[in-house]
């Protein structure tokens, strides 16, 4: 399973967004956390495409009047979205052993 | 939140955004794109809220917005078809009427505008067939002489010669010499074959149009003098095939021919269909004359691949001044080419070469002397595409009329439907399903009756044509004429009912029925403007047809049997004149080949005695006839006298009718005594030969009456080639085999070839005979197409207001009342498109009768008749169904409620 790095960080919002996870705050929380702006174009894009692989599940909600009326789509890591996830990790932290004054682990994140 | 209407984001970019995205998508993406605009409207004002909203809108533009879920939605419109097609079936079968309605008038018009198609196809396919035919071009003379113009399209001798020497456009010129009708046997038989179409032609034949011999050699065929080749058809007649090279035919039983080939029968469509014999053009005593006032050799060029046409046309427009005139200057005196210029200007004389595309010949050269085989006019062909687009356009609108009307019985299924789930693009869909099957199944009914029609057709046009079935281009054509004809008629029920509000019509108010009813208002009075124009067509060619027919003619047709080929019985002519004189039934016979219906024509230049310029020459038709043929046909002499056996003198007088008279600028009375030459050529003016005019005969038609009376000298002469027999008797059959009886006994073995003068002079108005039937038919055509669907809309009608003629009719109202209401609707719109028709009518038919020298005036009472004639039908049509829907119980339409 390969996903690009913008869907990982996607992946990452949704799965720290636990219950709210959409559209509009899964973008407020990339743009917090990576301080970028992402377009929503390509975050909707992202979400449809790690749905296709099975990474993401959606659920629709109620409507809102903020919303104009219309309904937001919830979306929640799938136990594959997990297992994508901890391989990347995974591969990173493979990777930092080699590198010298490099020093992650997991276990204190 | 409440949204007001300046709260709302940039609309365009919403629309845009909601024509672009999938279902599946718009609403998330829609929701997030709102929650940010909303919220960038409060932090950052308007302006930079909706510059954003719209860039995001732009930013969504991307693959997975414009997807449809894969899979299963194919899955889905694969059900969805076969429920649609189910749908559509059932639909059908529950309303027989309509359907039937439906198909037959779709089915008729289709089928009228397939046969238009293959016609058209088939005129516009005409000589493509020979190799480089877009290289191939004819030389034709545009010629205006004393007033009167004359079109040819057999030139000068000389001309092929002249081009191919100097014209250096030109890669080939092939040269073809005008022949009559020809008798062929074998020399050692004595059963004359007649070939109608002959010609001689030079040896370039066959490089020119790509011609390969079945028989024979192609660098000898056609060299020598006294030889020719046939096609296989006529060589077939006398020999087989592969016998046929080196044997001997008589011609005219005087002279024998070599046969040094055979080619294959030329296709239908080309301007050599029927041509069977081809004569070396060497064995023409003039073949290399150097005179350029004889017009009989028809002149065909190839262009070489780089060369234009304008190029060859210059070259064309110098022949009479390098050419022409300089042979002119050789025998009349003081002529050059400036002074026959000058004469040229002041008379409003001209001669001129043009040049004519081998592929326009068949639909742009009409009315040529010494035409190939009979052409058609590029008009006919418009005429009947127009037609053609007419029927078909009459049956589309009615599809599509009666499928609106039926929808609106259909709004409630529209709108169960909508609640249900289905989209607006479903219900188009399933409408179009609907016309899709509608017009394939009538599409198949039209190739049927096409089929079937297909004889009559060819009857009526005067053509060969068959069905394709074996061309996979037909099929092609029809599918996708189905497929278009499906989107089209389809298109609008479909785009129209499926807008209706499923509230509305639910609520049983009709969806907008108002607008819908104008609308097929309209299309009621197209067609029936349509029908009407051409119902007033009709009248108008016809009573122009029976104008030419009862026209007074200036001689009698009738009772007049016309011999041809009595060339063949020889010396035994004068006793073959007696013995018929003899007969009782017969009451004169004249011998002439020249008759004033289609035969032999021939012309010659006139002096005036005393003035030999060239101004005034007078170019005037020249016949030679008999002492009989002036009483034979019943010609008026106005002035003077007949030719008479008694005056041996006769023999150099000359007859004149009133427009020769009217040329020379003097009237009949002062024309007797008048001294004419044909001899100016001489150089020995003292011997020049003069005729003295003897009489001076009424003007008679002798062409088609699309053209003035010409100008016509009768002088006596032999060698006729034709005889007019003029009977006195009611049982023709007879008559006709007592005179073929001493045929036979005169000149035995040869064939006897008769028609009567009538038939003949009515065969010149073919054309108009041809499209007045075309017409007539076709206006039956389109009124019955037009009532199927005003019957229709009056059923539907009558069907819809059930319950009002119920109320209405226990309320008091008669059966009359009930009537009226019901028709009048329809009948002021028939009445409309009377005043729309009319005056197109005059204006168009007006146009048509301007081709005619001798022509009706369109009278009132033509414009009364059709618009009666359209007006009864429509009341048939319509009352039918009023009556019905007015008699019916009301118990019966009013006792469910």
């Amino acid at each position: 399973m390969k996903i690009g790095a913008f869907e990982e960080l996607v992946l990452l919002a949704v799965g720290s967004l636990t219950e709210n996870a959409y559209g509009v705050s899964i973008k407020e929380l990339l743009a917090e956390k990576t301080g970028k702006n992402p377009s929503i174009g390509a975050l909707h894009s992202a979400l449809y495409r790690l749905e296709d692989k099975g990474c993401l599940i959606s659920t629709e909600g109620g409507a809102t009047s903020e919303r104009g009326g219309r309904r937001k789509k919830y979306y929640t890591l799938t136990a594959r979205g997990r297992d994508v996830l901890i391989e990347i990790s995974k591969l990173r932290l493979e990777f930092s052993k080699n590198i010298q004054g490099l020093n992650l682990s997991w276990d204190e994140s | 939140m409440n949204h007001k209407r300046d709260q709302h984001p940039p609309r365009f970019a919403d629309r845009f955004l909601r024509w672009f995205c999938s279902e599946e998508v718009l609403e998330t993406l829609q929701g997030d794109l709102y929650e940010l605009y909303f919220q960038r409207r409060k932090k950052l004002g308007k302006f930079s809220a909706d510059l954003h909203f719209v860039l995001d809108v732009l930013d969504t533009c991307r693959p997975f917005a414009l997807r449809q879920k894969s899979g299963r939605r194919f899955f889905n419109s694969n059900i969805m078809f076969k429920n649609h097609m189910k749908l559509a079936w059932r639909n059908l079968k529950s309303q027989p009427f309509f359907t039937f309605l439906n198909m037959t008038g779709l089915a008729v018009g289709m089928a009228g505008g397939l046969l238009i198609a293959l016609f058209i196809y088939d005129e516009l396919s005409f000589d493509k067939m020979f190799a480089d035919s877009d290289r191939i071009y004819r030389v034709n003379i545009d010629m205006r002489n004393s007033g009167e113009t004359n079109y040819y399209a057999a030139v000068s001798g000389p001309l092929a010669g002249v081009i191919r020497q100097d014209c250096p456009h030109v890669e080939m010129v092939t040269r073809f010499r005008v022949v009559q009708r020809t008798l062929l046997r074998k020399v050692e038989g004595d059963e004359n074959v007649k070939e109608n179409h002959v010609i001689g032609v030079d040896s370039t034949f066959f490089d020119m149009f790509g011609l390969e011999l079945l028989v024979g050699d192609k660098e000898t065929a056609l060299k020598e003098p006294n030889t020719l080749i046939l096609t296989r058809s006529a060589a077939e007649k006398h020999f087989k095939l592969n016998e046929a090279l080196g044997q001997s035919l008589l011609l005219n039983n005087t002279h024998p021919y070599t046969v040094t080939g055979v080619i294959d029968d030329f296709p239908k469509n080309s301007f050599l269909r029927d041509h069977s014999v081809f004569i070396a053009l060497e064995s023409f005593d003039n073949a290399h004359s150097d005179a350029w006032n004889n017009f009989n050799f028809p002149t065909f060029v190839k262009l070489a691949p780089t060369a234009q046409i304008d190029d060859f046309q210059k070259f064309l427009t110098g022949v009479n001044e390098n050419y022409l005139i300089p042979w002119a200057m050789t025998f009349v005196p003081g002529l050059t080419v400036e002074s026959a210029k000058a004469d040229d200007k002041k008379t409003g004389n001209f001669m001129k070469f043009r040049s004519i595309a081998l592929e326009d010949i068949h639909l742009y050269s009409r009315d040529r002397q010494d035409e190939f085989s009979p052409n058609s006019d590029i008009e006919d062909v418009y005429i009947l595409s127009l037609i053609g687009f007419f029927l078909v356009l009459l049956a589309i609108v009615n599809f599509m009329n009666l499928s609106t009307a039926c929808a609106l019985k259909r709004a409630r299924e529209v709108g169960v439907r909508k609640t249900l789930g289905a989209n607006r693009y479903g219900l188009i869909r399933q409408f179009l399903t609907e016309s899709a099957l509608i017009s394939s199944l009538s599409f198949l009914m039209a190739v049927l009756i096409a089929y079937l029609a297909m004889p009559f057709f060819n009857e009526l046009t005067g053509k060969n044509l068959e069905m394709p079935f074996y061309n996979p281009i037909f099929w092609l054509a029809i599918v996708a004429a189905a497929i278009i004809l499906s989107i089209f008629s389809g298109s609008y029920p479909a785009f129209f009912m499926s807008r209706f509000m499923p509230v509305k019509v639910l609520k049983g108010s009709d969806g907008n029925s108002s607008g819908n009813g104008r609308v097929r208002n309209y299309l009621v009075v197209f067609q029936f403007s349509i029908s009407v124009f051409l119902i007033v067509s009709t009248l108008v060619v016809f009573q122009q047809l029976s104008y030419i027919q009862s026209k007074d003619l200036g001689f009698q047709k009738d009772q007049i049997l016309v011999v041809d080929d009595v060339y063949a019985a020889g010396n035994q002519m004068r006793s073959l004149k007696q013995q018929l004189l003899d007969l009782g039934e017969v009451r004169n016979v004249s011998l002439s080949s020249y008759l004033p219906t289609p035969s032999d024509r021939s012309g010659t230049t006139f002096f005036l005695k005393g003035s030999f310029k060239a101004e005034n020459a007078f170019i005037v038709g020249h016949w030679e006839i008999d002492c009989d043929y002036i009483p034979t046909l019943d010609l008026e002499i106005v002035a003077g006298r007949n030719f008479s056996e008694e005056f041996y003198t006769d023999s150099s007088g000359v007859i004149l009718n009133e427009s020769a008279v009217a040329m020379l600028g003097v009237n009949p009375g002062e024309a007797i005594g008048l001294q004419l030459t044909r001899d100016f050529h001489r150089q020995d003016k003292e011997h020049m030969k003069f005729m003295k005019v003897i009489g001076v005969v009424k003007n008679f038609h002798f062409e088609s009456l699309r053209n003035d009376i010409g100008a016509l000298s009768l002088v006596l002469g032999g060698g006729a080639n034709r005889m007019m027999v003029k009977l006195q008797t009611k049982d023709f059959s007879n008559t006709v085999k007592q005179i073929r009886k001493i045929w036979e006994k005169v000149a035995p073995h040869q064939p006897f070839n008769y028609y009567f003068l009538d038939e003949s002079f009515n065969s010149t108005y073919k054309a108009e005979q041809r499209l007045g039937r075309i017409f007539i038919t076709f206006t039956i055509l389109s009124l019955f197409i037009a009532c199927l669907g005003l019957f229709g809309l009056a059923a539907f009608n009558a069907d819809k207001r059930v319950k009002e003629i119920g109320i209405r009719k226990v309320l008091g109202a008669s059966v009359s009342q009930i009537t009226y209401r019901l028709s009048a609707d329809f009948l002021r719109l028939v009445v409309i498109a009377v005043f729309i028709s009319i005056p197109l009518g005059w204006y168009v038919m007006n146009r048509w009768l301007e081709d005619f020298s001798y022509r009706i005036e369109i009278s009132w009472w033509i414009f009364v008749l059709a618009a009666a004639l359209a007006i009864a039908i429509s009341i048939v049509t319509v009352s039918y169904q009023s009556i019905k829907a007015a008699m019916a119980s009301p118990v019966k339409s009013l006792r469910s409620e």
